[in-house]
């Protein structure tokens, strides 16, 4: 029997049972859309995340902390919670080699009046020029970034200037900005007003990083000591004129001994491939969830594929009494569990890529409707989920492999009958 | 010492009859079938040896048991002899393979008492079946097929599917399904048995004429003795051997 001839047969067969033959394609579409969405959806998550930490960080940067804050979780550890980094650690720093320039941040959550609208944001004592050197997020859209700045100047993250990223600005360049920041001071709580003036917003950067931030407020970090009344401060950015791994490791080193083990050193790159790493497992998790998915969908096929061996054992017989060979009934058998696990890949990636598209457009519309408003943990960029060839060829030949495994063996079976045996069957 | 040596005439005269110069479609010899029903054995044939002449027209007779069903399924090739040699178009299906024995069977035609046609598929579809599992393209087993639904008597119905056709219409269509091999004989299995009378009598007919006007080899298994008179040579068994083997005038 030609190959053509035992598709049609077996398509005339699917036909013939629409709606369980629908059933069972819905099942293996489900699996294959599943893993289609979350693969993609984390591939896309991964390239999000890895553009917006190298943006973020600088490959050429360290951070040093005290507290270790979320480095504390990535493999920092060790920082004493009573030490403090002081503002002229950073002459220590840049005395060590490889260290092109530091940069002292001293970060306190706030919240900001401007004419009514309250906004809360971390702000951040820094020195412009210097910061700005390190980061090239560090850009203003509007204004500009003074390179002698004067006390009262201020520089506001966009998504402060517009909380909710949606056209209503709260803040314009010239505008006055009364900051509040309430916190401890030689054990007592005080609470401090700031009166600035806004001289630059800053170009929108995206989500991640400990650089400049969207929800950031930036003031000069002489002024930062004065409105805080403290020299302590929360973090050391060190820009290194070398990315050789053992320089590096070696600088880290020297950076530790130097407050006797007493902070954190993190190099970025680190943290990338640490996160690359993460979210290669978590890739590899969402898609052996939905993998069992296509698992329990391929038992489906078995199900119904032995379910129909039963129905149509006399019909076996009639072929096989007409001359039909084992192998080309194993054919028929097969090729019907395959072009059901066919079917449901290719609706299984229409349906993927749909999903993926909406899980994308979800969280990126938390980070952009206000859902998750400006002084959040951070604002959640738009994440395009990746669709490659490469997915989507597996996506079919997981699909149509796993219904040929769980075909083969009504298709075995079915192909050993004997024609006497099975001609007798009701 | 003195040898004679026959005559060659007196030789032919003495074994050769005019049926051995048709040459024979299916020869048996000593045929013996034993089932196991369960643990016990049964056996369905035994010993049983007769041959089909290209061209005979056989009824096969006998009650419910007697071994005419196991004996159709042997001469089918769709089932191998516990001992004894069955061969059919010269061969001996006791050495064949599972897939040599499907190739024979093509060259078998085969009607049912209960049609046995695909019930998703339509006349011409059924039709078409034995050619499609041969490997003939498309073009030619569709007009191969509409010939023999056109001799058949049912040119009209090519697009029928089996539910739409009548009994007799259906067992036309497995004639018609059974022919289009251009097998070497037909086995008819109570072709009639799920006819009404004057249904059953026209595929008789038609079996008849195929047979005098076609030449086709035909063997009816029938419990109905009316039917198996209109066959030119009647083998009744029973109890799995051969009771009488005539030919009727």
């Amino acid at each position: 029997m030609r190959s053509s001839d035992v598709l049609g047969y077996s398509f005339s067969a699917i036909r013939l049972r629409k709606m369980r033959a629908g059933l069972t394609i819905l099942g293996v579409m489900i699996g294959i859309a599943a893993i289609v969405a979350l693969m993609s959806f984390t591939a896309g998550l991964q390239v999000t995340m890895t553009n917006q930490f190298e943006e973020g960080f600088g490959s050429d940067t360290l951070t040093v902390s005290s507290g270790g804050g979320i480095f504390d979780l990535l493999g920092g550890g060790g920082a004493d919670s009573d030490f403090s980094l002081l503002l002229n650690d950073t002459d220590m720093i840049n005395a060590i080699d490889h260290v092109e320039s530091s940069v002292a941040v001293m970060t306190k959550t706030v919240q900001a009046n401007f004419s009514g609208n309250i906004v809360p944001g971390s702000l951040s004592g820094i020195n412009f020029t210097a910061y700005a050197a390190m980061y090239n997020t560090f850009v203003a859209e509007y204004g500009s970034i003074p390179e002698s700045p004067v006390d009262t100047d201020v520089i506001l993250g966009s998504a402060i200037a517009d909380p909710w990223q949606n056209g209503t600005i709260v803040a314009e360049v010239g505008d006055e900005v009364s900051i509040v920041w309430t916190g401890r001071v030689n054990g007592s709580i005080v609470q401090t007003n700031y009166t600035g003036n806004v001289v630059a917003i800053l170009e929108e950067i995206g989500g991640f990083g400990i650089g400049p931030l969207d929800i950031g407020f930036y003031i000069p970090i002489d002024w930062a000591v004065d409105f805080f009344e403290t020299e302590e401060i929360s973090s050391i950015t060190v820009k290194m004129d070398t990315e050789e791994q053992d320089e590096v490791d070696a600088l880290i080193a020297e950076i530790e001994d130097m407050f006797g083990g007493l902070v954190s050193v993190t190099q970025p790159a680190a943290l990338l491939s640490m996160m690359d790493d993460m979210l290669g497992i978590l890739n590899i998790f969402l898609a052996g969830i939905a993998g069992i998915s296509l698992i329990v969908a391929g038992v489906g096929i078995m199900n119904i594929m032995i379910v129909s061996l039963i129905e149509r054992t006399r019909e076996i017989g009639i072929l096989k009494g007409m001359g039909m060979h084992g192998r080309t009934v194993m054919g028929i058998f097969l090729s019907e569990a395959m072009m059901i696990g066919l079917l449901g890949g290719i609706f299984g990636i229409i349906t993927g890529v749909v999903l993926g598209n909406l899980i994308g457009g979800v969280v990126g519309d938390l980070g952009s409707s206000g859902i998750i408003p400006a002084g959040g943990p951070s604002s959640i960029p738009d994440i395009t989920p990746i669709f490659t060839l490469d997915l989507l060829t597996f996506a079919i030949v997981f699909g149509v492999g796993i219904a040929a495994i769980f075909g083969l063996y009504p298709a075995w079976r079915a192909s050993k009958l004997k024609p006497v045996d099975a001609l007798r069957s009701e | 010492m003195h040898y004679e040596e026959p005559s060659l005439t007196a030789t032919l005269e003495y074994t050769m009859t005019p049926e051995d110069f048709i040459p024979k479609v299916i020869e048996i010899k000593n045929l013996t079938k034993t089932y196991m029903m369960g643990q016990v054995p049964v056996e369905a044939l035994c010993g049983v040896s007769l041959s089909v002449h290209k061209g005979d027209f056989i009824a096969v007779l006998g009650p419910s048991g007697s071994g005419k069903s196991t004996l159709l399924n042997m001469i089918g090739a769709l089932d191998r002899p516990t001992s004894g040699t069955v061969i059919v178009n010269g061969t001996d299906i006791s050495t064949l393979s599972d897939n040599q024995l499907a190739d024979l069977r093509q060259s078998v035609g085969f009607v049912y008492q209960t049609f046995n046609l695909i019930s998703r598929l339509d006349a011409i579809g059924n039709v078409e079946l034995p050619l499609s599992i041969a490997g003939v393209p498309k073009k030619k087993r569709r007009f191969t097929a509409e010939v023999m639904l056109k001799i058949v008597g049912l040119e009209d119905r090519i697009h029928h599917k089996p539910s739409e056709l009548s009994g007799g219409e259906r067992q036309r269509v497995a004639v018609a399904r059974a022919l289009v091999n251009n097998p070497s004989f037909i086995i008819m299995d109570e072709p009639t048995g799920n006819l009404d009378t004057k249904t059953g009598l026209e595929i008789m007919e038609f079996a008849k004429k195929l047979n005098k006007e076609q030449g086709i080899t035909l063997i009816i298994v029938t419990h109905d003795t009316e039917i198996g008179s209109q066959a030119r040579r009647t083998i009744r068994l029973r109890d799995g051997q051969i009771e009488s083997d005539e030919v009727n005038y």
